[in-house]
């Protein structure tokens, strides 16, 4: 991609390496996330296998069974953490993240009411689980829908678009309680399990619909943050060296929701990841922009492909759901972020 | 008195409205190529939102603004980008930002997607660093910089757009007299040694008087009056735009008129 370069080269220390050891980090605890189970899996027959090469029945183990949970773990986290990188660039504030945006709550709500209709007398579903992640990216866009609307000509504020978010993830977190409440026991535990955040039930099918979403949109946020040196400005200035910030602005917001709804529907109501992973890369990288984007997109994947590992190490052979893992590390880490923020605003 | 010389900007009979409050009333002024033009005028008189409708920021409910006689409306951003330059009265970047990246952000509306920076830009930014004298902390970030050393950075982002026409709104309200002085001397060097067409918001009437070469006092929403400030200084129109008594002497020093406010009129 042609490189509108903005950013300069940085006298600090060259990103590319930094890049470099983030990625050798994912690549191997990817191929740990896949070697880990009931039997262990050598990390070189692993990689053999993902090459093209191995027996049948390692081929049947790492394809078929255990590398959709973690490349599931991996896009999410990803997409998560690029959508938070957009969404704190955007509106120059490391507090903002695509939970804040309604984005995740109206995901949660979709994936609530879909328990609660098509549940049966018997309790049971009286369609195919499948169509959660459907639900569950109609409430994600319902929602980033909802605090647009609701914003109106406000929405080019990022301030205003954050405080309705939070506004309008409020109250689809509340209805979500209620709906789980008076709903059915099965609704309610299958439902808690997605809020937390789950990538252990996830198939090929469910991969391929999330790469069909993920692809696309993540290319043409690619393209679209060629402008974000620019947008680094206030309004009037970036307007008056020719970026239509308002504008622009929506449309990053419109992307970061996209990138959520397509990683939450599949993988679950997964916290802090958004928050957490452009915040670390800004600490390792700084503010260039590729770099940027490419570490927290790596360091979104490794917290969440490590969350779950964890939990498969450390809890076996209880199945706890990944975002336990990113929301018991997240809160403190925003909490932090809070009290840091006080400290240099004076 | 100037209509003779070539208008770089034309503004033509502009209302601009916000709800029901008209701050523009069919406002008409000529900007003359190669001079200092300084809006000045009681707060709220519509001076500010003149500046920011010629670099068309603000879309006006009627009339038009010719820039070298064609209709700014007609222009994209960027293209405008590359004529007019403008500073904000209180610009904002993240605290991080480094002189170098502020300044680079000028070239932007050179940039397009087939035409990647090119030496052509680095002399730009280079230049405008070293006009305004930031070229010595270029790596510093904008958070450590005084209010003189940031607003003569925020000038180099404007100047690396190698605009014809720069407008400035505004842009000693938060400087000391010497940074004040710093700054206007700067503008006027960019006035008289590369000819660029000036527009400034300035609200210190003998600063105004100094430094302009045509004055134009703005008024509820209209051009009250314009001229050389020889012309301008008057008592009696002072009285009548800014509501102060005042009395009118000749610096002895520049040979421009200097008012003295004695009281609310």
């Amino acid at each position: 991609m042609t490189d509108i370069a903005l950013s300069p080269r940085r006298s600090i220390a060259r990103p590319s390496a930094t890049v470099l050891a983030v990625a050798a980090v994912f690549v191997l605890l990817f191929l740990a996330g896949i070697g880990f189970g009931s039997t262990w899996i050598p990390l070189e027959t692993v990689a053999n296998v993902l090459l093209g090469g191995g027996e049948k029945t390692e081929k049947l183990v790492v394809l078929q069974l255990r590398l959709p949970r973690v490349l599931a773990a991996a896009l999410a986290g990803g997409a998560i953490a690029y959508a938070g990188y957009l969404l704190q660039r955007i509106t120059r504030n490391e507090l903002a993240s695509p939970g804040v945006l309604g984005v995740v709550d109206g995901a949660a709500l979709g994936v609530v009411l879909f328990l609660a209709i098509f549940s049966g007398a018997s309790n049971s579903l009286t369609v195919s689980i499948a169509w959660q992640p459907l639900a569950a990216a109609i409430g994600a866009v319902a929602a980033i829908s909802l605090v647009f609307i609701l914003s109106g000509r406000q929405a080019s504020s990022a301030i205003r678009l954050l405080l309705f978010g939070i506004a309008v993830a409020a109250v689809c977190k509340a209805l979500t309680t209620i709906f789980m409440l008076i709903g059915p026991i099965y609704q309610a535990s299958q439902a808690a399990r997605w809020l937390a955040g789950a990538v252990n039930t996830i198939n090929w099918t469910e991969i391929q619909l999330m790469l069909a979403v993920l692809i696309p949109v993540g290319i043409i946020a690619g393209f679209a943050a060629r402008h974000l040196p620019p947008a680094d400005l206030d309004d009037i200035s970036s307007r008056s060296i020719g970026l239509n910030l308002p504008v622009y602005r929506i449309f990053i917001f419109f992307l970061a929701a996209l990138l959520t709804a397509g990683a939450v529907a599949f993988a679950g109501g997964v916290s802090f990841i958004g928050l957490m992973a452009p915040h670390l890369a800004r600490l390792l990288v700084g503010r260039a922009r590729a770099a940027g984007i490419v570490v927290s997109i790596l360091l979104g994947a490794i917290i969440l492909v490590g969350a779950d590992l964890l939990i498969r190490v450390a809890l076996a052979p209880l199945e706890v759901p990944a975002g336990t893992v990113t929301a018991v590390i997240g809160a403190p880490y925003f909490l932090y972020l809070l009290v840091r923020k006080d400290k240099t605003n004076g | 008195m100037d209509d003779q010389l070539a208008s770089r900007i034309e503004v033509k009979a502009l209302t601009l409205s916000y709800g029901n409050d008209v701050v523009l009333d069919a406002l008409s002024l000529p900007i003359p190529k190669g001079q200092i033009t300084v809006l000045a005028g009681p707060n709220g008189c519509g001076k500010s939102t003149l500046l920011r409708a010629i670099r068309r920021l603000h879309a006006p409910q009627s009339g038009q603004v010719l820039l070298d006689a064609e209709d700014i409306s007609k222009l994209n951003g960027k293209a405008l980008g590359r004529k007019i330059g403008l500073l904000a009265q209180s610009p904002s970047a993240p605290q991080d930002m480094t002189v170098e990246e502020l300044v680079r952000l000028g070239r932007y509306p050179h940039q397009a997607m087939l035409q990647p920076w090119s030496p052509g830009d680095d002399a730009a930014v280079a230049a405008a660093m070293a006009g305004t004298g930031v070229d010595t902390m270029k790596h510093r970030r904008i958070g450590s910089l005084s209010g003189g050393q940031l607003q003569r950075a925020w000038i180099a982002m404007v100047l690396a757009q190698e605009t014809d026409t720069i407008c400035l709104d505004e842009p000693v309200n938060h400087l000391d007299m010497a940074h004040q002085l710093d700054c206007l001397e700067l503008v006027t060097k960019l006035n008289k040694e590369q000819g660029r067409t000036i527009v400034l918001v300035l609200h210190d009437l003998n600063l105004a008087a100094r430094y302009a070469d045509q004055l134009v006092f703005v008024a509820g929403g209209k051009v009250r009056e314009r001229g050389a400030p020889e012309a301008m200084m008057r008592a009696d129109l002072i009285a009548e735009v800014f509501s102060v008594n005042a009395e009118i002497i000749t610096d002895p020093v520049h040979q421009r008129p200097i008012c003295i406010p004695h009281r609310r009129a």
